[in-house]
C-alpha cells in the first residue's frame, strides 16, 4: 500500500493538496485493474505506475515515478524509445497507440518477460500524456510453446511410426482434421480437402479389401464396436500399401455419430517383412524335407522295386504259363491280378513321396493322427526296413482330431523317425524297434511320441539339438529338429524329449485338439 | 546214390508280391518250389537237407539273408544259395558271396537269367550230393574191413610192398598178398591207383 501518495507527492512539486473526485476515481481505477498501467509524459518520464505495475516490475512507486519509461525495457526498445516518441510527437503517426503488440519488458531485478502492450494518447492536456497497458503474457507464451513443440513432436512421432490420425464429422458442420502425415500415407497434398468415406472406399481401399472395410465401418457405425482392421489401399500412382486402421465412432445422446476418431498405422513395411520371412521358413521347411527324402532315398528305391521285381516276374511266368498247352488259366489271371495290384502299389508309393515333397502352401485341416500315422507307415518303414529297424505303431482310439498342416506333420513325424533309426544302427538284434503311440493327453491336446532303443541322447547334445545347424550325423544338416519344432510351434504345441526307460530317447510333441468336433468321422 | 529226391527250389522273401511270383514262375518252368516268408520259417521246417537250391532275399527284417547263411553255414548245409539284392546292395553281395553264396542277381530280373542260375545251382547241388553220397559209400567200405585188414591198407596206400609190409606186420609174405586181395575186393577197386584216390577221398578234405 506504499503508493496513495504518489500523485500527491508528485502534487508535491505542483501546490495541491485536495484530491478532485476525478483524481480519486482515477486513482481507484488503476489500483483495482489487473493490468499494469502506467502515465507517462511526451518525455517519456513516469508520472503514475499502479498497484499491478509494481508488482510486476517489483518497483516501489517513488523508485520509478519521475524517472523515464525506458528503463522498463530491455535493448534494443530502451535505445530506440526516445526516436519513438519524436517520431510520434512531430509526426502524429502512430505505431503502437491504439494498436497493441507483443513486447518484451524488463523487471527491476534484470529479468525480462513477455509481455502485451497497449498505448492511450490522453489528449487535450499539456503536455501530452500516455497511458500504458501491460499485461504479463509468460503463462500464455510457455502453454504456446509447450503446445507448438508437442505438436511438432506428434508430428515427428507420427512421421517416424508412419502412423497419422484423424478426426472426421460425418455431419460436416465442423471441419475434418487429418495429420499431415496421414496425408502422406493415402499420398495426398496437405490441401484442406476433405476426404469422405465413399470416396475413401472408391478411390483408395483396395478393390479385394472393400467389401470387408465397408462392413467394417458399417459395425462401427452401428455401435459399441471399435474398428480395427488391416486392409489394403492402392495410392494414385499404383503404389499398394498395408495399413492397420483403429477408429471409433462418438456417439451424441440421441445415437446420432458426433464424429469418428481413427489412426491408420502404415505396416506395409512390417507385412513385407513378415511376408519374406515366412516365404524364407517355408523355403526352409521344404528345403528340409528334401533332405529328409535325400537321406531315405535308397530305402524308397527299394520300395519301389519290390513291386516292380513281383511285376516282372509275373508278366515272364505269364509268357512261360501261356504258351504250354495245358495251362491254368486260373494261375495267368490270378498273376494278372497281382501284376495290376503292385503297379498301384509303386504308383501309391510315388503318389506319397511326391505330396511329401512337393513345394506347397501351407494347408491346415482338421487331421485324424491315427490315420495320419497309417498314410506314414509306407515311407517311415521304407526307411527302417532297409535299416533292419522294426516299426510298431501304438495307436490309443478314438481320438480327437487336431487342426494341422497334414504334410508338416508327417514331416515332424518322419524326421523323429529318420533320427530314431539313425540312433540305432548300432543297436542289437532285440532292440532295433521304433514305436511310435499317439494318445489323449491332459488339457485337450494329443501328444505323439517317437520312441527308440538307441544311443540316448549326450549331455551335451540335448543343449544344442535344437539349434539350427547343429548335428552329430556325418551327413545330417542340423535342420530337421529346429524346423520339426517351429513347426510344432506353429500349430500351438511343444516338442521335446526325454530319456527312453531302459536305454534310448523318447522324442514328443503335443497339438491342441481342434475346436470343432471331437472325433474323426 | 539212394533217396531219389526231386530237387526243389526254396525261396525266402519277405514281399508277398515277389515271393508268389517267384513261385509262379519257378512253377511255369516245372520246377518244384516251396516258399518261406522268412529266414526263421526256413530254418523250423528244416529243408537244408532235402535237394535243391535257396532262392533268398538279402534284405528281410528280423533275420536277414546273410543271417540266414550263416547258420546254414554252421550247420553245415550244402545248400547253394542264390542271393536277390537291390540296387545298391554290392557290399552285401559281395559278403554274401565270400560266405560261399553261388551266385546274385538284382532286381527286378529277366527270368531267364534267373533260371540259368538256378539251373547252375541244381548242378552244383547234385554235384555235391553225389560227391557226398561217395564218400559215404566208400567209408562203409572202409568200415567193412577187418583190424587187419585196415593196418594192410594204411601200408599199401603208404606206398610200402608186400614184402615190408610182411616185416612191419610180422607176417608172412603170403598173408599179406591174401589181406590185400580181400581189401581189393571189399573196397571194390579196380587197381592200386583207384584205392589210394578212395582213401585220399574221404580222409583228407574232411574237416
Amino acid at each position: 500500500m506504499p503508493h496513495k501518495h504518489t500523485r500527491a507527492d508528485r502534487g508535491a512539486a505542483s501546490p495541491r493538496t485536495v484530491r478532485s473526485h476525478q483524481e480519486l476515481e482515477f486513482r481507484a481505477l488503476l489500483d483495482a485493474a489487473v493490468d499494469a498501467i502506467i502515465v507517462v509524459d511526451h518525455h517519456g518520464t513516469i508520472e503514475e505506475f499502479s498497484r499491478a505495475a509494481q508488482q510486476l516490475f517489483g518497483y516501489a512507486p517513488d523508485e520509478i515515478v519521475g524517472r523515464n519509461v525506458r528503463e522498463l525495457m530491455p535493448e534494443p526498445y530502451r535505445r530506440e524509445h526516445d526516436g519513438y516518441m519524436h517520431r510520434y510527437m512531430t509526426t502524429g503517426e502512430p505505431r503502437i497507440i491504439g494498436t497493441g503488440r507483443e513486447v518484451r519488458a524488463q523487471r527491476k531485478d534484470g529479468s525480462i518477460f513477455p509481455c502485451d502492450l497497449s498505448v492511450g494518447h490522453v489528449r487535450g492536456i499539456e503536455p501530452p500524456r500516455f497511458i500504458g497497458f501491460i499485461s504479463d503474457i509468460t503463462a500464455r507464451k510457455q502453454a504456446d510453446e509447450r503446445l507448438r513443440r508437442s505438436e511438432t513432436e506428434l508430428q515427428l512421432a507420427q512421421k517416424l511410426a508412419n502412423l497419422g490420425n484423424y478426426v472426421m464429422h460425418p455431419g460436416g458442420e465442423t471441419a475434418d482434421y487429418f495429420s499431415p502425415q496421414l496425408h502422406r500415407i493415402l499420398g495426398v497434398d496437405d490441401s484442406e480437402r476433405r476426404i469422405v468415406r465413399d470416396e475413401y472406399l472408391e478411390k483408395w481401399v483396395h478393390p479385394a479389401d472393400r467389401k470387408r472395410v465397408s462392413e467394417a465401418f458399417e459395425r462401427m457405425d452401428a455401435g459399441q464396436t471399435p474398428l480395427d482392421i488391416e486392409y489394403q489401399v492402392v495410392l494414385k500412382d499404383g503404389i499398394v500399401k498395408h495399413l492397420h486402421h483403429i477408429a471409433q465412432a462418438m456417439l451424441g445422446s440421441d445415437g446420432t455419430i458426433l464424429k469418428h476418431v481413427g489412426t491408420i498405422h502404415d505396416v506395409t513395411d512390417r507385412r513385407r517383412a513378415e511376408d519374406e520371412a515366412r516365404v524364407l521358413q517355408e523355403r526352409l521347411t521344404h528345403f528340409s524335407r528334401l533332405s529328409t527324402m535325400g537321406e531315405m532315398a535308397a530305402g524308397l528305391a527299394h520300395e519301389i522295386n519290390q513291386p516292380l521285381a513281383a511285376i516282372a516276374t509275373y508278366a515272364q511266368a505269364c509268357q512261360r504259363l501261356i504258351r504250354q498247352p495245358d495251362h491254368d488259366v486260373e494261375d495267368v489271371l490270378a498273376a494278372l491280378e497281382q501284376i495290376n495290384a503292385q503297379a498301384l502299389r509303386a504308383g501309391e508309393v510315388i503318389r506319397r513321396l511326391r505330396n511329401f515333397v512337393k513345394n506347397r502352401e501351407v494347408k491346415r485341416e482338421p487331421v485324424n493322427c491315427s490315420r495320419l500315422l497309417e498314410d506314414l507307415r509306407t515311407l517311415a518303414e521304407t526307411d527302417a526296413r532297409l535299416h533292419n529297424i522294426r516299426l510298431r505303431l501304438d495307436c490309443e482310439e478314438p481320438l480327437p482330431t487336431v487342426y494341422a498342416d497334414p504334410i508338416q506333420l508327417q514331416q515332424v513325424i518322419l524326421n523323429l523317425v529318420r533320427n530314431a533309426i539313425d540312433a540305432m544302427s548300432e543297436a542289437p538284434e532285440d532292440r532295433r524297434e521304433v514305436v511310435l503311440t499317439t494318445r489323449m493327453a491332459a488339457d485337450r491336446e494329443v501328444e505323439i511320441t517317437v520312441i527308440d532303443q538307441g544311443t540316448g541322447l549326450a549331455p551335451e547334445a540335448t543343449e544344442h539339438l535344437f539349434n539350427p545347424f547343429f548335428t552329430t550325423k556325418s551327413s545330417g544338416t542340423g535342420l530337421g529338429l529346429a524346423i520339426s519344432r517351429s513347426i510344432v510351434r506353429a500349430h500351438g504345441g511343444r516338442l521335446w524329449h526325454t530319456p527312453n526307460d531302459d536305454c534310448g530317447a523318447r522324442f514328443h510333441f503335443t497339438l491342441p485338439v481342434s475346436p470343432a468336433v471331437t472325433t474323426g468321422e | 546214390m539212394i533217396k531219389e529226391q526231386k530237387p526243389t527250389v526254396f525261396v525266402v522273401d519277405d514281399d508277398a508280391a515277389v515271393r508268389d511270383s517267384l513261385r509262379l514262375l519257378l512253377k511255369s518252368v516245372g520246377l518244384p518250389v516251396e516258399v518261406f516268408e522268412s529266414g526263421q520259417d526256413f530254418l523250423d521246417a528244416d529243408r537244408d537237407d532235402r535237394p535243391g537250391c535257396l532262392v533268398l532275399d538279402i534284405r528281410m527284417p528280423g533275420m536277414s539273408g546273410l543271417e540266414l547263411q550263416v547258420k546254414l553255414n554252421e550247420r553245415h548245409s550244402i545248400l547253394p544259395i542264390i542271393f536277390i539284392t537291390g540296387h545298391g546292395d554290392v557290399p552285401m553281395a559281395v559278403e554274401a558271396m565270400q560266405a560261399g553264396a553261388v551266385d546274385f542277381i538284382q532286381k527286378p530280373f529277366r527270368d531267364q537269367d534267373l533260371l540259368d542260375r538256378i539251373n547252375q545251382a541244381l548242378d552244383k547241388d547234385a554235384g555235391s550230393r553225389r560227391m557226398l553220397a561217395e564218400r559215404n559209400m566208400i567209408r562203409k567200405r572202409l568200415e567193412s574191413l577187418t583190424p587187419r585188414e585196415r593196418e594192410v591198407l594204411d601200408l599199401v596206400v603208404a606206398g610200402k610192398a608186400n614184402k615190408v609190409i610182411a616185416g612191419d606186420l610180422n607176417l608172412s609174405q603170403r598173408t599179406v598178398e591174401i589181406h590185400r586181395a580181400r581189401v581189393m575186393e571189399k573196397m571194390e577197386a579196380h587197381s592200386l591207383a583207384h584205392l589210394v584216390r578212395m582213401v585220399l577221398e574221404v580222409e583228407r578234405p574232411e574237416a
